[in-house]
């Protein structure tokens, strides 16, 4: 039983405005931040994953429940800060440079913040020095890197010989994906995961940090 | 002029392979971006990528880029920054009225060179000059920064009063059908027989088949009408209509552009299985496809010796439904340095292998096949 069953409906029929209402109504009632995450917005994520997984949900349907999982989280992150508490890892992510799309990664984010990760959003066409500041600025436990293009992939491999070169590569887990990327190129390239897909992929960055 | 649909259909009926592989002969140039922007050279490059392949079909560079970038200059957006640019909010109506401008003739140096490479082609005897422009939704998803939730949110019965991500899409989409109708324009006029018009984004990344199922007209809305518009202006200008779209499908997908769009070739996605898909397709449209190019690249993803099955499955399948079809790549091959030897291996297979009935591919149909 969710802590809060309106909310999480609401992430799993993607009504951003519901789920906003439903958090500020649980906020009000005394439920805490972390309570809600844990209680009713992982499980709505899970769902929805399991859904996707099933051939019942497609990436739209993704979308629109990160984005109410977003709307609540508008309202639980000043509160998180506030009370001084951290949510569970911290994951970078960003789609490679040379590379514009976007969708995938920012669906990935949405499903890790979803699942109570910190998430720090590149956005696209990143160049491996800036990966390289973020990991030491940031200390994230994983990097999540994107292309969908078979001419950006090898951007992943250079991403990753900058962090080596760096020095951090051995700070953090780096999982990769993407339309063309394949578990025998995570391999090739060095890559700690590979998720096929946005659900597997939040399924993979739980397993580097073993909070599966 | 628009070629006879006997054309596409005696190809099929000939074995004629074929890659989108303009772009893998465009990187033998020294300075292939150079020859991006050099219409004559650009020409040079598509001319011999169909003699190499043995097709009458002079496919140009599969640049979904050059519509945007034609786009946005009509609102002042250079074009270095025009491949990232995205709006975010609504747009005024002087924006609207500079965008949707049918009568502007600017155009960026790829998209001249592109034009000049078709009038090249034009007079090359043996070869069909052959255009491409990025269809009209997957333009307008590049043009915004969330399109796909815009496009739910219709699903879930949203309008354009009430989501301002809605009102951008449709702006972002009454834009782009004119920025395609003008890009098809000038590459009629330079000569163009046939457009591919390439609408990767209509797939179910986009669309959700749940919301589809529950009586959702987006599809309809934002994918079928303005190609339907696109179709007639094409008919009205006697040129072929290719359609390619290579994101995941579902059946009623695949029949909605095989029947209401009719074009003279249907190009699929390596997700379709286009025997089963023949069903769905009149008669009369090729298909083409729909070998998985996009893993060329790997030849531990995908070894040569499973291509080559791939391939025999493909024609042998093909042949046993009886649809006319022609071998090709899923999308264009792309050039990718680092496995550029390991691509070119993957289209040779294509191209070489003989199917399990033992018939090889069709040879020097260049001179045989005059549109």
């Amino acid at each position: 039983m969710a802590v809060s069953s309106e909310l999480y409906e609401a992430i799993l029929t993607g009504d951003a405005r519901t789920a906003h209402a439903a958090t500020q109504a649980a906020i009000d009632s005394g439920i805490g931040p972390m309570e809600l995450i844990t209680g009713s917005m992982v499980p709505a994520m899970n769902e929805v994953g399991r859904l996707y997984e099933a051939e019942e949900y497609f990436v739209p349907e993704l979308l629109l429940a990160g984005r109410a999982m977003k709307s609540a989280m508008e309202l639980l992150r000043p509160l998180i800060a506030a009370a001084g508490l951290k949510l569970s890892n911290r994951i970078i992510i960003g789609t490679v440079k040379g590379d514009l799309h976007d969708i995938g990664k920012n669906i990935v984010a949405s499903m890790l913040e979803g699942s109570g990760f910190e998430v720090i959003d590149l956005g696209a066409d990143v160049p491996p020095e800036k990966f390289v500041a973020a990991v030491q600025e940031r200390e994230p436990h994983v990097v999540c890197m994107s292309s969908l293009l078979t001419v950006t992939m090898p951007v992943m491999r250079t991403t990753i010989q900058a962090l080596e070169s760096a020095g951090v590569r051995h700070k953090v887990k780096v999982l990769i994906g993407g339309a063309p990327v394949t578990q025998q190129y995570a391999d090739e390239i060095g890559a700690d995961g590979y998720g096929d897909n946005a659900s597997l992929a939040v399924s993979a960055v739980k397993k580097l940090c073993a909070v599966a | 002029m628009q070629v006879n649909r006997h054309f596409y259909l005696g190809l099929a009926e000939r074995g004629v392979r074929m890659p989108i592989g303009a772009d893998l002969v465009l990187h033998e140039e020294p300075d292939p971006e150079a020859v991006r922007r050099d219409g004559l050279s650009l020409g040079r490059v598509i001319e011999r990528a169909a003699r190499r392949w043995n097709t009458p079909l002079a496919l140009p560079l599969m640049d979904l880029r050059l519509e945007k970038y034609d786009l946005l200059a009509l609102a002042s957006i250079p074009e270095h920054e025009a491949e990232a640019y995205q709006f975010s909010a609504p747009l005024d109506e002087q924006t609207m009225t500079a965008l949707c401008d049918v009568s502007a003739t600017s155009y960026c140096a790829g998209s001249l060179a592109r034009n000049q490479a078709i009038a090249h082609i034009a007079s090359v005897p043996g070869l069909l000059p052959v255009g491409m422009v990025i269809g009209p939704f997957s333009l307008a998803t590049r043009l915004m920064r969330d399109p796909i939730t815009a496009v739910a949110l219709t699903g879930m019965g949203g309008d354009e009063q009430q989501s301002p991500e809605i009102q951008l899409l449709l702006q972002c989409l009454r834009a782009s059908e004119a920025a395609v109708l003008r890009s098809i324009r000038a590459q009629v006029k330079h000569g163009a027989s046939a457009i591919v018009v390439c609408e990767p984004a209509a797939c179910t990344a986009f669309f959700s088949p749940r919301q589809l199922k529950a009586g959702s007209n987006s599809f309809e809305r934002f994918v079928m009408g303005p190609n339907q518009r696109i179709r007639a202006a094409l008919e009205l200008a006697s040129c072929d209509l290719i359609f390619h779209d290579c994101g995941e499908l579902i059946d009623s997908m695949v029949a909605d552009f095989a029947e209401r769009l009719h074009p003279v070739i249907l190009s699929l996605g390596s997700s379709r299985k286009l025997w089963d898909d023949a069903r769905l397709v009149p008669a009369d449209v090729v298909l083409f496809g729909n070998l998985p190019s996009k893993s060329f690249y790997s030849d531990a993803a995908m070894p040569i010796e499973t291509l080559a099955n791939l391939t025999r499955e493909l024609i042998d399948n093909m042949q046993a439904c009886g649809h006319p079809h022609i071998v090709g790549s899923e999308c264009d091959v792309l050039f990718v340095p680092e496995a550029q030897h390991a691509i070119r291996a993957k289209v040779d297979a294509m191209m070489s292998c003989a199917t399990h009935a033992g018939n090889a591919p069709q040879q020097a149909l260049a001179g045989t096949a005059q549109p």
